[in-house]
């Protein structure tokens, strides 16, 4: 008797359950493949971005300018200098990172000048290897996993070169939660 | 025709008519009393942390009609509201320091219960419900402040966001589903905290709080608030820098309530234990503390475990909090090096802090004890003395006509500053124009009981025995009785 009392409550508030869903922000959460947009206008493409180079881009994208601009939906878009692989013509030579630097959340930028070539968070000075997103020195390389190492989108690229960014997962253990970080394998 | 006897006519009697309608109704649980003689401030506390959250209920729903929750507009609309809305410098200095006396008031009335041992007199839960109450308040501050989003209270944010990350295995869950994915999630959420869910909280939270007698004393309650207005005034509260993710922010530190634990946070050891575990460890403590004493005595001075624990607490509090504050002035090091605390240094005087402590608080027992003593001896030997201030009528009178006076001349000088701008000015006059009619209460309160004295018996007739006894019943001022005490 109890068992069905039990049960028939905890049927009644089952579908609600789900409903915890509301709590975090779907904008994050339905995503599609969509084009690699540079602040140009046009999309990135392998044989037209030069080595060594970083440009902003917003993601995920949402067409509302207060929206888009904020810290959170900014990455560094990558391409890697010479010696770390970036002149080959596949998507494996681009890297797009978090700018949400995982210290204090200052936004930080790849300077491709010589003896540089790496991240640099202008707040307090923490530096992010362009492979692997991971922190190497500053505050954000003092952190234990995974927040010493930024989230990151996975890329692909078509026949014609253009670059396309595949649908993001996160969590630490995937594509990483910006401002947090991402652990990795 | 006769004039009616009844003094009850007219505006009066429809007055206690809804007195007694609300007497019937849930408040009839709550005894409201007002104390025609001073009694213990500390007793007040607690009434008073109330009112400071009325202040802030009142002075945070006028902010709201300016205040956009919106990332790029929030702090551009507190500058309007704070430099362009007329008295909206007022109502934001008013909310700002209200909320850190509602904090300090709430610390205070808590650990005057500590000390007091008043919690025994009735159940744990008004202990618990309190020290839940006190969180929440803190909370309630915390997310008042971030939404300036200012850099200051973007660092807050991505402080608190971190921590959230920090906790084992629910962490990131938690972090998205209460702050969300962003800093328009954060504003927009943290404001929705701030204005609605935390107040109800603490509305809730209250109720079962709530004593059933509560000392509500006018002249209190304006002189706190002429305090705020006056800190408000002397103090004003800046801006700080508009948040850009691209410019290093300059050195913040949090509110005065935090940089405990901000000191702890500042050691750079794991984030989850310095920054959840140690407070959440505190806060714990504190709510078993009706379950651990088990003094049957109330005094501070019969429980000297208790009591020094309390002192332990407070010492490595007022610490931690300056050390939360203190940051090497030495500029040549990087900003980083001179935020780190060294851990070992930290623990090393935190620990230390117990013995000195358990020694201040065994050191003070005994000085209050031998005091008791001292005053025994001497109130056998001698009739105890107290000093009083007797005036006149006539004196009286022309104190309350000095009063008013000063009131006329404080409302022209609040004006006239308001009105050439000198807005900090003119928040410390009406701070200070609270605080005469602080005064002014009391006396003509004082005033009014001693006209219903009755005059002294003639000193010719001195010598009869009864002329003393009407002399040693001096009405006092009764709250309207009512058939439900």
């Amino acid at each position: 008797m109890k068992l069905m009392g039990a049960a028939g409550t905890a049927l009644a508030f089952a579908p609600f359950v789900p409903w915890g869903q509301f709590m975090p922000n779907p904008d994050s959460a339905k995503l599609e493949k969509v084009p690699v947009i540079l602040p140009d206008g046009g999309q990135a493409n392998i044989n037209t971005f030069p080595v060594n180079h970083a440009e902003v881009i917003t993601y995920p994208k949402t067409g509302d300018q207060v929206l888009d601009g904020e810290a959170f939906r900014k990455w560094q878009f990558i391409r890697l200098p010479e010696e770390l692989g970036g002149s080959k013509a596949d998507a494996s030579s681009f890297r797009a990172y978090s700018m949400v630097c995982l210290h204090l959340w200052c936004l930080w930028k790849y300077w491709p000048q010589e003896g540089r070539k790496r991240g640099e968070c202008p707040c307090h000075g923490s530096m992010y290897n362009p492979m692997t997103g991971t922190a190497f020195a500053g505050p954000a390389s003092l952190q234990a996993p995974p927040s010493n190492t930024l989230a990151k989108l996975d890329m692909e690229a078509d026949s014609s070169g253009d670059l396309w960014i595949l649908p993001a997962k996160w969590g630490p253990n995937n594509n990483g939660v910006v401002g947090y970080g991402r652990f990795v394998e | 025709m006769a004039v009616s006897l009844n003094r009850r006519t007219g505006a009066v009697s429809f007055f206690y008519w809804i007195w007694d309608g609300i007497d019937r109704t849930i408040f009839t649980g709550i005894k409201f009393s007002f104390p025609s003689r001073f009694v213990s401030p500390f007793g007040f506390l607690g009434m008073l942390t109330f009112i400071t959250f009325v202040i802030l209920g009142v002075s945070g729903a006028l902010l709201m009609f300016y205040y956009f929750p919106i990332l790029d507009r929030a702090w551009d609309s507190v500058e309007k509201i704070n430099d362009v809305v007329p008295y909206g410098f007022h109502i934001r200095n008013i909310h700002y320091h209200g909320s850190n006396a509602m904090v300090l008031l709430a610390i205070l009335h808590m650990y005057y219960q500590y000390f007091s041992g008043r919690y025994k007199i009735r159940n744990e839960v008004l202990w618990v419900t309190g020290v839940i109450l006190g969180t929440v308040t803190i909370l309630e501050a915390f997310t008042g402040y971030d939404i300036i989003f200012s850099e200051r209270a973007e660092l807050a944010i991505s402080i608190a966001a971190s921590l959230t990350n920090s906790i084992p295995i629910a962490g990131p869950t938690i972090r998205e589903a209460m702050f969300g994915s962003g800093f328009t999630d954060f504003v927009l959420r943290f404001y929705a905290q701030h204005v609605f869910i935390l107040p109800l909280v603490m509305l809730g939270l209250m109720a079962v709080h709530f004593p059933r007698f509560l000392v509500f004393d006018v002249p209190m309650v304006m002189a706190i608030s002429g305090a705020i207005l006056i800190t408000g005034g002397v103090f004003p509260i800046d801006m700080g820098f508009k948040f850009e993710p691209t410019v290093p922010p300059g050195i913040t530190v949090p509110e005065w309530y935090l940089t405990g634990l901000y000191a702890f946070l500042r050691t750079q050891y794991d984030k989850f234990v310095t920054g959840v575990l140690w407070p959440g460890l505190f806060i714990g403590s504190l709510l078993l503390l009706p379950f651990i004493d088990r003094y049957k005595k109330f005094s501070w001075k019969d429980r000297p475990i208790v009591t020094a624990f309390g002192i332990t607490g407070i010492a490595q509090i007022m610490v931690t909090t300056y050390w939360g504050f203190y940051i090497p002035p030495d500029t040549t090091i990087p900003l980083v090096q001179r935020l780190v605390i060294d851990p070992i240094f930290f623990y090393l005087v935190m620990i230390l802090l117990v013995p000195l402590g358990f020694g201040f608080s065994y050191m003070m027992i005994k000085m209050a004890q031998e005091a008791e003593r001292k005053a025994k001896l001497r109130s056998d030997k001698g009739p105890k003395k107290v000093a009083t201030i007797n005036l006149s009528q006539k004196w009286l009178n022309w104190v309350i006509v000095g009063l008013i006076a000063f009131q006329v001349y404080l409302n022209i000088a609040a004006y006239n500053a308001a009105l050439t701008g000198l807005n900090n000015l003119s928040l410390f006059f009406t701070g200070l124009i609270l605080l005469v009619f602080a005064g002014l209460f009391h006396v003509y309160r004082y005033a009014l009981s001693e006209a219903k004295r009755p005059p002294p018996p003639p000193p010719v007739h001195a010598t009869e025995p009864h002329a003393k006894e009407v002399k040693a019943e001096a009405p006092k001022e009764l709250p309207p009785k009512t058939e439900t005490s």
